[in-house]
Parts: C-alpha cells; structure tokens; sequence
C-alpha cells in the first residue's frame, strides 16, 4: 500500500508519522538540490506569513474580501516601492491597481514552498513598476511627494513582523562586509530601480566600473549569503 | 549552483541578480525574460536574489495609497465575468460530468448523496475553483458536520505531486484534512478540533504537494483551486 493510499484511508497526514517524516526528508533532500536555497524561515512562528499565504489560497478561488485584506495588509508597503522607482503618485497609484489585479489573477501560481508571500509581491511591485519607468511613457507630471504627510501611521502588523526576520539582519551583515560604496550601489539598485547608465550617471564614475562593481557585489553577496 | 547563470564578471549575458536589482534596459529585460521562460535553473536564480534583495524593501517606509486605488480596483474587477452561484449553474455539473466517465459517475453519486441528505440541518458546500477558470472540485459537508465527501470535476496534470486539501476559517491559517485522490470522489473524517471551524465562509483549496503531502503543515505548492463552504 502506498503512503497515498494508507493516508487515504487513515486520514493520518496531520500527525507525523513514519511515512510522513520520510515524505519529508526526501522533499528536503530533492528541495535542496533542485536549486539555489534562499532565505530559511521557521513557518510555525510567524502568523503573519500564514496570514498572507491563506488570503493568497483564498484569492486563488475568487475570494474578493482575500483580497481586500491583503490589500489592507500590504498596499502601502507596495505602494511605497512603487512611487521610491516611479517618483510620481499618479504612476504610482496605476501600478499599484495593475499589481493587484495581477494578483487577483496570478495568486494560484503563488508557491509558499519557493517564495514569502511578502517578497512574491515586493517582486511583482518591482518588475511592474520597473518596467513603467523603462517605457518611456512616463507623463511629465511634476506633483510632489509630501512624504511626512502621506506616511503611514498603522503599518500593517504583519508587515512589521515579516521584517523581523533574521534574514534581512543576514542580508545587512553581507552588504556591511562589502566596500560601502559597492554596497551603496547595489542598494541604490534594488530601491530606485535605475539602469547601469543612471547608476554610473549618478554615482559619477565609468559605466564599466558601476557594472565590474554590481557583478561582484552579487558573487560576494552569494558566497556571504551561502555561508 | 551554476556558475553559468552567476559568475560572468566580463559583457557576458545578464545574470539574474542583475535582472532582480533592476539594472537592465528595456530591452535587456524582454530579452532575459525570454531566456527565463524557458529555463527553470534561471528561474530559480530569480526566485533566490528575488528573496534575499526583498529584504531591502524593508528600509522604504509604508506610504498609504489614496483610498481611489482600491475602488479602482474593485471596478477593473467587476468588469470581469462575474462567478455564478453553484447550484444553479447547470452548465457545471455538464462541464464536470464531460471530465471522463468515471468523473461524470461520481459527480452523479455526489448529487444523489446530496439529494439524500435531510433536510434539518443545511448542507454545506464548496465549488473549488481556479481563479476564472472552471470548477475542478465540489465539496461537500456531511450532515452531522463530521465528515465530508469531495468529487474531483477537473484536474490539472499533477507531474508526480499529490493533492492536499485544506480547511481555512476565517482569520485562521491553513488546516490539511489530508490528501485526496485524483480521479474518484474520497470521504474524509474531519478531526474533532477541526469540526468547529467547518462554518460558512471557511475556505477549502486543494494545493499540489510533494509526494507524501507538505512536509511542513502549510501548503507549499501552488492552489490550484479553493472555494467558500455555502449553504447549500
């Protein structure tokens, strides 16, 4: 009989067992050299993630009130990458409704397993909000961030305990062993989400030396990270 | 590691640390793209710096949008074909049933044992589905709330994962009622301290799991359809 048979009948998957533990550390075992691993994070502990992976498996079946929570939980953090990049609260505002719906469309392609739902977001946000700036179609608009005005004064609990992981803290080690200035870039980088050229443009130095310098930055990055 | 997809100090193609951090042009961007979908390895390069870099998110400081945006978006929604009820959606039980023979038998057993139930307490049903697409599973609760019988109507290839089913009350996190066959309709007992959190609004998903189901007690593969338990 096999373990999806036996289970079947006895119902056993929410205790461990013998098989389940195998089950288990096959799965680490395949996991682990099916890819690069990325951050760990102890599942149990943190409510805040489950929060955000059960709106996801509930927007995933058309769940409108999934998504207006998650909304809740997460828009202003989104928000606020978008409009760091975008510089322009109009821009903003329309990849911010342009993420959403692509999660109301996407959130079955959403795999725990393989990302935090925080970061699947962040990612989502980013290459939206990216490729707006790359388009070129960016209206000339010139209304001002009045960022003390528009800050928000309930970050969303969740939020705040997702960045409590000792990931992050892991990630500032590794860029802290990097030259500050290296390190500068590739936060440069990530937040405002400018090409080489500007990078170089604005850091006033070659474009082949801001290139040599992101390039090992990541290698250092990933042999501090691996560590 | 690869070190094809991570080392290349000189003009070599982009890694996926450098499509992550955001410094491509447009056209760097399409043309990694193209090569993402096509090679699982990069994806998970991605899916690596994607999760480590997010990190740096933390140090922007949550902005809240104007209250427009999420009224906008619940407009671009209701523009969508609206999801009908379940049971007056004859055209499902014909979509379920053209499935496969074996489908089509148990989606009629389902509904003779729905049609059995008394009528004092209301049954409790859930269609399970995948966002805009059609129903893959029905759902439904016992009478005496201790058990519950689902029927497969559509299924996905599963590619050497299984199916684990999964109860969601509101405000709760995910809870494995265990796994369920592809194929063929599977009653479950439902564990007492699970029975009370089986109410209307509760969500049940199906999620693809390694084989052995999620090894860590919360879905880790994708949802491929979940649904609201109603009132039948």
């Amino acid at each position: 009989m096999s373990v999806i048979e036996y289970c079947a009948v006895r119902g056993c998957f929410r205790q461990p067992s013998i098989e389940r533990m195998t089950a288990l550390r096959e799965y680490v075992k395949v996991h682990a050299m099916s890819g690069p691993a990325g951050p760990t994070v102890t599942i149990e502990q943190d409510a805040a993630r489950k929060q955000l992976v059960a709106a996801l498996a509930r927007i995933a079946g058309g769940d409108r009130g999934a998504l207006q929570i998650l909304y809740r939980d997460t828009s202003a953090k989104l928000f606020a990458v978008c409009l760091r990049i975008l510089h322009d609260k109009g821009e903003a505002e329309d990849v911010l409704q342009d993420v959403f719906i692509t999660v109301w469309q996407r959130a079955g392609t959403f795999e725990p397993a393989r990302a935090s739902p925080i970061t699947w977001l962040v990612a989502i946000a980013r290459n939206r909000a990216i490729d707006r700036l790359r388009s070129g179609a960016m209206a000339a608009r010139t209304q001002t961030i009045d960022e003390a005005a528009a800050i928000s004064d309930n970050a969303p609990s969740a939020l705040a305990q997702i960045e409590g992981w000792q990931e992050h803290r892991r990630l500032m080690d590794c860029l802290g062993e990097l030259e500050p200035r290296h390190a500068d870039a590739v936060r440069s980088a990530f937040l405002d989400g400018i090409t080489y050229d500007e990078l170089a443009r604005r850091m006033n130095i070659p474009l082949g030396t801001v290139k040599s310098w992101i390039r090992r930055s990541l290698l250092r990055l990933r042999e501090c990270l691996e560590r | 590691m690869s070190d094809e997809h991570t080392t290349g100090s000189g003009d070599g193609a982009p890694v996926a640390g450098e499509y992550v951090l955001g410094v491509l042009s447009a056209a760097e961007r399409r043309a990694f793209e193209a090569r993402l979908a096509q090679d699982p390895t990069l994806r998970a390069e991605v899916e690596y710096w994607e999760q480590w870099l997010g990190g740096l998110a933390s140090e922007v400081k949550p902005i809240d949008p104007p209250p427009h945006v999420w009224t906008d978006i619940e407009s671009a929604l209701a523009a969508q074909p609206a999801k009908t009820g379940l049971w007056q959606n004859l055209l499902f039980w014909r979509r379920a049933a053209i499935g496969s023979a074996a489908v089509a038998a148990a989606s009629l057993a389902a509904l003779a044992y729905l049609a059995r139930l008394p009528t004092a307490n209301e049954p409790l049903v859930a269609k399970l589905e995948a966002s805009g697409g059609p129903a893959r599973f029905v759902a439904a609760i016992d009478s005496g709330g201790r058990g519950l019988t689902i029927v497969p109507a559509s299924l996905p290839d599963l590619d050497r994962r299984v199916l684990e089913l999964w109860l969601i009350a509101p405000g709760d996190h995910p809870r494995s009622l265990g796994l369920i066959e592809p194929g063929r309709p599977i009653h479950i007992s439902l564990p007492a301290d699970l029975i009370p959190r089986v109410a209307p609004d509760a969500t049940l998903a199906v999620s693809l799991e390694p084989l052995g189901g999620s090894p860590t007690g919360l879905p880790t593969g994708p949802v491929i359809a979940s649904g609201k338990l109603t009132n039948l």
